[in-house]
């Protein structure tokens, strides 16, 4: 031992040269040379003299090393030196550098990256400048004691305009959400039109990056008719043109002259502005829905904003003939914006906390595994001369240089993976607001994880502190595992670690069982091989329309590929429908959603009556048979409605008879509701029914195809000038109603199965770690006659015990947690049993084979080889 | 193993006897070793090179301040001598071996 340290601490005094060092030399030289002249004057030989003093000095290399260690004279020298043992030490075990690395590396990419869309989705969810100074207004009126909140009427508007400590802008404005206009600028299109009134782009804080806003002198019923165009659509139908201001696009058939152009990203997806045209009278109604949308003044508050438009707020009609009080409610536009996808949110931070967590705790197992087997090492190393203070930045660079670099490539994965994340996310971000790595959650996630790593990679030097006195007995004891304080720690990590997998497995199973129920259930039609075709005559009269629907639905029948065809309501693509009351011969009223089809509608979603018959085309002359689903007849007809007949219509009243059942219908996707509905035909004698707007259904042959091209051609060979629009296969329309879902569900599912994995990296790691410190314990039990596999069983045991309790605790967790995502659920609840048994069962298999991996080692462990490894 | 001299009480000792011994006046590291030589067999009684790592330690902990002059035999030596954190730690010592020895002889009268 000795003849090794001496060696080993010459070694290292050769490799020191500086001032430091020669002037601890001269130091420790004059203190040898006086002492040889006090033995020779004792009367020793100067030879004798001499050694006799560097015996009592004690060995010169060695404490000339330990000075330098306190004089600290090399720092840079040294770290550069602890820098390069710490990659020497990595590149010996590999297998500990890329596991350590790469759970940092993951741990701090995926929480970065998901936090940063969250904080982007929480923070800046509207893309205006001062979005908290953003809100909308609304009155409350109180007729006969019930309080109705109605949208305010323009003059509300031009009085609280005169509010100017309070309020800096106040508009009204809104979008054809239902139906979108008829907008000519060469060919016809149907496009989201907008409608403002003047002081609606100031209150967003928005000007026009061409030509002007809407005055209040556009808004007069007489005025010319002017409009606005949406960035997107300046950019798409006029090439971004900046001469387009004073050209003209037709509005409904209307000529409006370009006035100005909007900046991009305000409401992306409105083409056209037009200002808000209203009559004296109109202007003083309230409820017309357009919501009005203001701006504080800074530093108001919108109670101090509700008072002080209470005060100028009177009734209206609305209240009746007995007003009660009436009230102005302020709402944050931010808050508004949140809420909606406040669930998606508290559910992914959940998630993205316990990856960071479970990460964390992985990191601080792998830490601790590999400091365990260091002892032996650290111990020798304390020997031979290198001080505590030595030792723990040694360790402290080792952990720092594998931070690091996790940290480094969990950037580039925090970068790389943004995008994809943001696509994946079903929250509505902002517009024209990319998404960027957040610094603050970036250094969070780095702060934590880093941390972790250098709390636990100081553990092995924790030890060698407690006294300096158990460094020599460590070389003897080392690989005993006599230190059950490490190994308790690491079950409580693996039992901790369990717990927050299943909170996160249990979540992810809930939402994923969910969408199987959703995608799996019966809608009640067949969309494959089924396409729609939007189409519409522009011409506005009843008769026409009729008529081209008629001839439409018989000229894509002659298509050899199509074997049914038939139309439905334009909006049943969308999941709306028009809804009303009929009256019945048995004196109800039945309400609910109204579809007008054409016959073979039914056959084309391969649709089969529960009783009676489905339309045929000779119904179309008369139009007076009605078909209703399985609901309405149970509801309103005991389950028979064929025969009864129903009186449809308001203003034309007609009688129909109901001619046939169908099974209930899910056009608005799975989460729709099944309601009671009828379906009819157009009336052929209504000369108001202009609005008809049908979207042609067809079937397929099986493997057949029809191209754009061909649909359109043949839309527009019949005669009138006709606005076509997409051609869709009735299958995205489902798909549409549950993409959210399934992005939920696909990033949940992978989060989870990242937890998961970072889990069973962890359990083995650290069982790993326990075998290796009970070596000898283990080695001595196989002496003592103990067999292979007792021993493994009592290895197992050590680490299935956490995974159990950890089972237990996570279940309690899971409790709670899963409330969370309650509302996200389809016909699931957030405790179901069936997803908890098949997570535990899952978790707790996977958990005991990553323990029983590494424990099988124990059984292979030559007695005589531990017990003579020290 | 030599090291076992380094436990914390010895550590201690050997502090406070340096103290007390540079508390006369500056001294170099050899005059150090001999006074203390005289005052405890034991504290330097393995290794005496042990004393050069202690010294630099206090000197890092601000109890003792140094510099190289010239000896009466006119050779070059490092001189150690006591900085006012250096008192101050003496008298801290001081107080509490007090306090200690008191509550002892206490114990033994009473």
């Amino acid at each position: 031992m000795g003849a090794i340290r001496i060696a080993l601490a010459r070694l290292r005094a050769l490799f020191r040269r500086d001032a430091t060092t020669d002037e601890i030399r001269e130091e420790l030289n004059f203190h040898v040379e006086m002492r040889t002249d006090e033995y020779a004057r004792d009367g020793l030989e100067p030879r004798a003299a001499r050694q006799a003093a560097l015996r009592r000095f004690g060995n010169l290399a060695v404490i000339q090393d330990r000075g330098y260690d306190v004089r600290g004279g090399g720092v840079m020298e040294d770290v550069l030196q602890d820098v390069k043992y710490s990659v020497r030490q990595m590149a010996h075990q590999p297998s500990f550098a890329l596991l350590a690395g790469l759970t940092l590396a993951l741990g701090i990419g995926v929480s970065t990256a998901l936090f940063s869309v969250i904080d982007a989705a929480l923070l800046r969810p509207l893309p205006y400048p001062h979005p908290e100074e953003l809100v909308t207004i609304d009155v409350e009126e109180t007729s006969g004691g019930k309080p109705s909140r109605y949208v305010p009427s323009m003059s509300d508007i031009r009085t609280w305009r005169g509010l100017t400590a309070i309020l800096s802008h106040v508009g009204a404005g809104r979008v054809s959400g239902f139906v979108p206009l008829i907008v000519e600028t060469g060919n016809p299109q149907r496009l989201v039109v907008g409608e403002a009134s003047e002081d609606f782009l100031e209150t967003y804080g928005l000007s026009p990056v061409l030509g002007r806003g809407f005055h209040l002198d556009d808004m007069s019923p007489g005025a010319p008719a002017v409009v606005l165009l949406g960035h997107a659509f300046w950019q798409t139908e006029f090439g971004g043109d900046r001469n387009v201001l004073g050209r003209e696009v037709r509005l409904q058939d209307r000529p409006a002259t370009i006035v100005g152009v909007l900046p991009a990203g305000f409401y992306q997806k409105t083409a056209v502005w037009q200002p808000r045209q209203l009559s004296a009278a109109m202007a003083d109604r309230r409820a017309t829905g357009t919501p009005v949308v203001a701006r504080l003044r800074p530093g108001v508050t919108i109670a101090q904003a509700q008072a002080a438009l209470d005060a100028v707020t009177t009734s209206s009609a609305l209240s009746g003939p007995k007003p009660g009080p009436t009230r102005v409610l302020i709402d944050s536009m931010y808050d508004d914006e949140t809420r909606d996808f406040g669930t998606t949110i508290r559910s992914l931070s959940m998630a993205v906390g316990l990856i960071l967590l479970i990460a964390c705790v992985n990191v601080a197992g792998l830490m601790l595994a590999r400091g365990a087997t260091r002892d032996v090492e650290l111990a020798i190393r304390a020997a031979i001369g290198a001080g505590r203070g030595r030792l723990v930045r040694q360790l402290l660079t080792e952990s720092l240089l594998l931070a690091l670099a996790g940290a480094l490539v969990g950037v580039l994965i925090a970068y790389a993976s943004l995008d994809s994340l943001v696509a994946l996310i079903p929250l509505s971000l902002p517009p024209n607001s990319p998404v960027e790595i957040n610094a603050t959650v970036l250094a969070f996630s780095l702060g934590l994880t880093v941390a972790t790593a250098l709390l636990f990679g100081l553990v092995p030097s924790l030890k060698l502190s407690r006294a300096p006195r158990m460094i020599s007995s460590m070389l003897t004891v080392a690989g005993r595992g006599g230190a059950p304080l490490s190994k308790r720690a690491g079950q409580w990590l693996i039992g901790l670690e369990v717990a927050l997998a299943l909170v996160l497995m249990t979540g992810a199973g809930l939402v994923l069982r969910s969408f199987a129920k959703l995608v799996s259930l019966d809608l009640g039609f067949d969309t494959e091989n089924v396409l729609t075709l939007e189409v519409e005559p522009l011409e506005q009269v009843a008769s026409v329309r009729r008529q081209y629907y008629a001839s439409l639905t018989d000229a894509v029948r002659q298509i050899p590929e199509v074997t049914a065809a038939g139309a439905i309501d334009h909006s049943a693509l969308t999941g709306g429908s028009s809804f009303g009351f009929v009256k019945a011969d048995t004196g109800v009223q039945v309400g609910g959603p109204q579809r007008t089809v054409l016959p073979g509608y039914f056959e084309a979603m391969a649709v089969r009556p529960l009783s009676g018959r489905l339309f045929n085309d000779a119904d179309r002359r008369s139009g007076d048979v009605v078909i209703a689903n399985a609901a309405a007849s149970q509801q309103y007809f005991d389950g028979s409605a064929v025969g009864h007949t129903v009186q449809i219509g308001m203003k034309n009243a007609r009688v129909a008879r109901i001619v046939g059942v169908v099974p209930n219908i899910l056009h608005g996707g799975p989460q729709g509701r099944v309601r009671s509905e009828l379906y009819v035909l157009p009336d052929p004698n209504d000369a108001q029914a202009t609005w008809l707007r049908l979207a042609m259904v067809m079937r397929l042959r099986e493997g057949a195809s029809l191209t754009t091209d061909r649909l359109k051609q043949i839309a527009e060979s019949l005669g009138p000038r006709v606005l076509v629009g997409r051609v869709t296969p009735a299958s995205s329309f489902v798909s549409e109603q549950v993409s959210r879902p399934k992005h939920r569900m696909l990033l949940l599912t992978l989060l989870a199965m990242f937890g998961l994995l970072l889990t069973l990296v962890g359990i083995f790691s650290m069982t790993a770690y326990a075998v290796a410190r009970r070596t000898r314990e283990i080695g001595v039990r196989v002496a003592f006659g103990a067999r292979p596999g007792q021993v493994v069983r009592v290895m197992i045991l050590d680490a299935v015990w956490p995974v159990v309790l950890g089972l237990g605790t996570g279940l309690v967790g899971t409790y709670y947690a899963t409330r969370v995502i309650a509302s996200f659920l389809f016909r699931t609840t957030p405790h179901d049993s069936m997803t908890l048994v098949a997570v535990v069962a899952v978790l707790g298999a996977a958990a005991s084979v990553a323990a029983w991996l590494p424990a099988r080692r124990a059984a292979s462990v030559d007695p005589v080889a531990a017990l003579r490894a020290d | 193993m030599p090291h076992a001299t380094n436990s914390d009480q010895l550590h201690g000792t050997l502090d406070m006897l340096v103290l007390k011994i540079l508390e006369a006046g500056p001294l170099h590291g050899y005059a150090i070793a001999v006074r203390l030589e005289r005052m405890s067999k034991d504290v330097l009684s393995v290794e005496e090179g042990s004393l050069y790592p202690a010294l630099y330690r206090m000197e890092r902990r601000g109890w003792l301040g140094s510099a190289w002059s010239v000896t009466d035999t006119g050779r070059r030596a490092r001189f150690y001598k006591l900085t006012k954190g250096g008192r101050a730690q003496l008298d801290a010592e001081r107080a509490s071996w007090l306090r200690l020895t008191t509550a002892v002889a206490d114990v033994l009268n009473g």
